[in-house]
């Protein structure tokens, strides 16, 4: 299963599902992380993390773990 | 404004998600005349204000701080919403004003929704339609007002257009409300579970779908081929409405570049502060030169009297002292408002959260950090936004070690008798390399009790950095100067009492109780005897009996008593240490206060052992001393106010002052073994 975490750069994709076991998922869904929205990796730190996400409209920075509850479909 | 006063107007709260435009209702609705509360057991700020006179409409307003949704996330989001429910110190609001952004109307109505199902009577401010007209949309109000069940009213921050719609809607509730017993809200949301939440997001999807429309000029073909060109491969969303502003996206391409970003945020950071000693500086000339008239004409006018002396020397040098240094503080607060204004800070936070989560702090400790350049006190209070406790706990605990403003006198005037004054360049580097070793020994420090002591901070919530990266604008600069003022204003007046009173105690410490000293003043000139009397009162004070106490202290550091004196003087607030070493060494000459000081320390003599007090190793060694020690009492309080109770400001003052003396001692019996006197 693929993640947010393993997008590429620029690469677009839907969200399938947040996985409920970890502690950041409310929040992650209170942002705007919810399933069948289109997100899109548009930007990186440095150090490849924190990742920011285009996500309704936005820009969200999460951390590479954060991303890593997020499952594309 | 007395608490009965406030019992008789309505209250009314703006909520609503972080860069929603609330805070610019709020200054809409305020004009100028806003205070901050901080109420006791808390450390949450808010603003509260009446609105303008000139609507008409006797109110109270309330700025809570930005929350996304009614489930907290951290200890502050929950002071935050519970006081939605019922404020400590003003009551439960009559009404809520909730700020939703257009351009984000699918994020932003989640908390609107909640606040709606909760049970709160509440109005709706829809702003930032200019942003999504720009994209070709308008939210349709009177179906989002049908669908919701509540007022809408689109609200323009800029122009201010929609705010008379807005404040008669107010009217109406308010009149209309009186006669109606106001229902209790409900605490529904915490802890909300996931199912929940997605069906609440479902019914707001279904909503927006049927609220946004396009504008009349963008119909059919012109978005068929922007969805085109946006290859939307969401079939749900078929209107151009996801997609962030465009030039933040460029702006972001170089700024938050994987290569370049780190360059340009050192950049603007070094921008930031060579910009505050070079723009302060020629202000702080001129308080300087204020105090030091002030302080002449009240020696002229009261003579060679105790209160003379008190007032001139005690009182008028003492807060000279402090606000000689407003300028740099207020250049800082202009420059980070600007900063946040236009929306770079976030991306700071974004860039070095890596590094930082290293050392068990945060990429919300950033600007904390950053702010404790200027001062330590608004420093702890800007880590409030750090939402793990454990990290906010070591942010607060490294903050008093970034070299702050009252500092720099100190450095300034050390580094003086260290540099030839003909070569400027050598005092810059100096000073240079006392701040990196700042920013150094503060990450060391983090990353030794992160590492070694899990029980020094004790607590441990889910570490999380989850940021939304505003849009970047032009800042508003009226706003910026408003706030930074106010922000300079609590600063005098939570330290300068504190300075006042310890420049009085100081003053009375060296002066009494031999005041009046007989002296043998046979062929000797006017200055001479001025000269010899401060001296012999000194010598005689109650600070000569302090300071024999601590002399086995400052010996194994090659300094007497009177740097000890200075230092304790210093721990009240470190700038004092300054017009300590002024008083105690007898400088006069008012108009060139800087060079009579150097001038006297130049001559200064070891009490013990009669060798020159200020050489090469005990000017670095007090240096080193102000880089450690832990020294400013109002930062002890606030520490303790914003950790909620003694342990992190005792172990701070402790570890701090511990490590400053013992590296003191080291740099000076080091350099003078290896002959640097």
């Amino acid at each position: 299963m693929k993640t947010a975490s393993e997008l590429n750069f620029g690469e677009r994709a839907i969200i399938f599902d947040i996985d409920h076991t970890h502690p950041s998922f409310r929040r992650l869904l209170e942002i705007g992380f919810t399933p069948g929205q289109e997100i899109q990796l548009v930007n990186s730190s440095v150090f490849n993390d924190p990742l920011a996400f285009s996500l309704r409209g936005t820009l969200i920075a999460i951390r590479k773990h954060e991303a890593d509850c997020i499952i594309l479909s | 404004m007395s608490n009965a006063s406030i019992e008789k107007l309505h209250l009314i709260t703006l909520v609503g998600p972080p860069n929603s435009g609330k805070t610019t209702l709020f200054n809409q609705l305020s004009g100028k005349n806003f205070k901050t509360v901080n109420y006791p057991g808390s450390t949450v700020e808010y603003s509260t204000s009446t609105i303008q006179s000139k609507y008409g409409l006797a109110a109270e307003i309330l700025d809570s701080p930005g929350i996304i949704s009614l489930n907290p996330n951290s200890p502050d989001e929950e002071v935050s919403i519970n006081s939605l429910y019922n404020h400590p110190l003003f009551g439960s609001p009559h009404l809520l004003i909730a700020t939703v952004d257009a351009s984000q109307i699918s994020r932003h109505l989640l908390l609107a929704k909640q606040l709606i199902e909760s049970g709160f009577d509440i109005i709706i401010a829809l702003t930032m339609n200019d942003i999504l007209a720009k994209r070709g949309f308008e939210v349709d109000e009177n179906k989002l007002s049908e669908l919701l069940g509540c007022t809408v009213v689109s609200f323009d921050g800029r122009t201010g257009a929609g705010l008379e719609k807005l404040l008669s809607c107010v009217r109406n509730k308010l009149e209309f409300e009186s006669t109606y017993q106001s229902i209790t809200p409900n605490k529904i949301f915490e802890n909300i579970s996931k199912e929940k939440l997605l069906n609440l997001y479902k019914e707001i999807e279904e909503i927006e779908k049927n609220v946004i429309v396009q504008l009349p000029d963008l119909k059919e073909n012109k978005l068929g081929l922007a969805n085109k060109q946006l290859k939307i491969l969401n079939p749900t969303l078929k209107y151009g409405n996801n997609r962030p502003d465009a030039l933040t996206m460029k702006i972001d391409k170089y700024l938050l570049h994987r290569r370049w970003g780190l360059l340009f945020f050192f950049l603007i950071m070094s921008f930031t502060f060579t910009s505050i000693l070079w723009i302060a500086d020629p202000f702080m000339g001129f308080i300087d030169e204020i105090f030091g008239y002030l302080s002449l004409s009240a020696s002229t006018l009261f003579g060679q009297t105790w209160y003379g002396d008190l007032i001139a020397d005690g009182i008028i040098s003492g807060t000279g002292s402090v606000l000689v240094f407003l300028p740099q503080i207020l250049i800082l607060f202009l420059i980070l408002g600007l900063l946040e204004d236009s929306g770079y800070l976030a991306r700071g936070a974004m860039l070095i959260d890596k590094p930082l989560s290293k050392i068990g702090l945060n990429g919300k400790s950033f600007v904390p950090m950053l702010s404790g350049f200027a001062c330590a006190i608004p420093a702890m209070l800007a880590a409030r936004t750090i939402s793990n406790r454990r990290e906010r706990m070591l942010t607060i605990f490294i903050i008093p070690l970034m070299s702050c403003s009252a500092r720099l006198p100190v450095y300034a005037l050390l580094i003086a008798f260290l540099t030839p004054a003909d070569k400027a360049w050598m005092a810059g580097i100096a000073l240079a390399v006392i701040y990196i070793l700042s920013v150094l020994g503060s990450l060391l420090v983090a990353a030794v009790i992160n590492k070694f002591n899990k029980r020094l901070i004790r607590t441990e919530d889910n570490s999380s950095f989850i940021l939304e990266l505003p849009t970047y604008r032009q800042p508003k600069l009226k706003v910026v100067i408003r706030n930074s003022i106010e922000n300079v204003k609590q600063y005098i007046f939570r330290a300068g009492p504190i300075i006042l009173i310890l420049s009085i105690v100081i003053w009375s410490l060296t002066y009494f109780p031999n005041y009046s000293p007989k002296i043998n003043s046979t062929g000797l000139s006017e200055i001479e005897i001025n000269q010899m009397v401060k001296a012999e009162r000194l010598s005689t004070s109650y600070a000569a009996d302090l300071g024999k106490v601590i002399q086995p202290v400052m010996s194994p550091l090659g300094m007497d008593w009177r740097i000890g004196v200075s230092l304790i003087a210093a721990f009240a607030a470190r700038e004092v240490f300054v017009s300590s070493l002024a008083l105690i060494f007898r400088v006069t000459d008012e108009s060139n206060l800087q060079n009579s000081i150097l001038f006297a320390m130049h001559d200064a003599k070891n009490e013990e052992t009669g060798k020159p007090l200020f050489t090469t190793s005990t000017i670095i060694g007090l240096i080193v001393f102000f880089i450690f020690a832990m020294q400013c009492l109002s930062t002890v309080a606030v520490s303790k106010k914003e950790t909620g109770g003694w342990r992190i400001p005792i172990l701070q003052i402790i570890i701090f002052t511990s490590t400053a003396y013992i590296l003191t001692f080291i740099t000076v019996n080091v350099l003078k073994f290896v002959g640097f006197n």
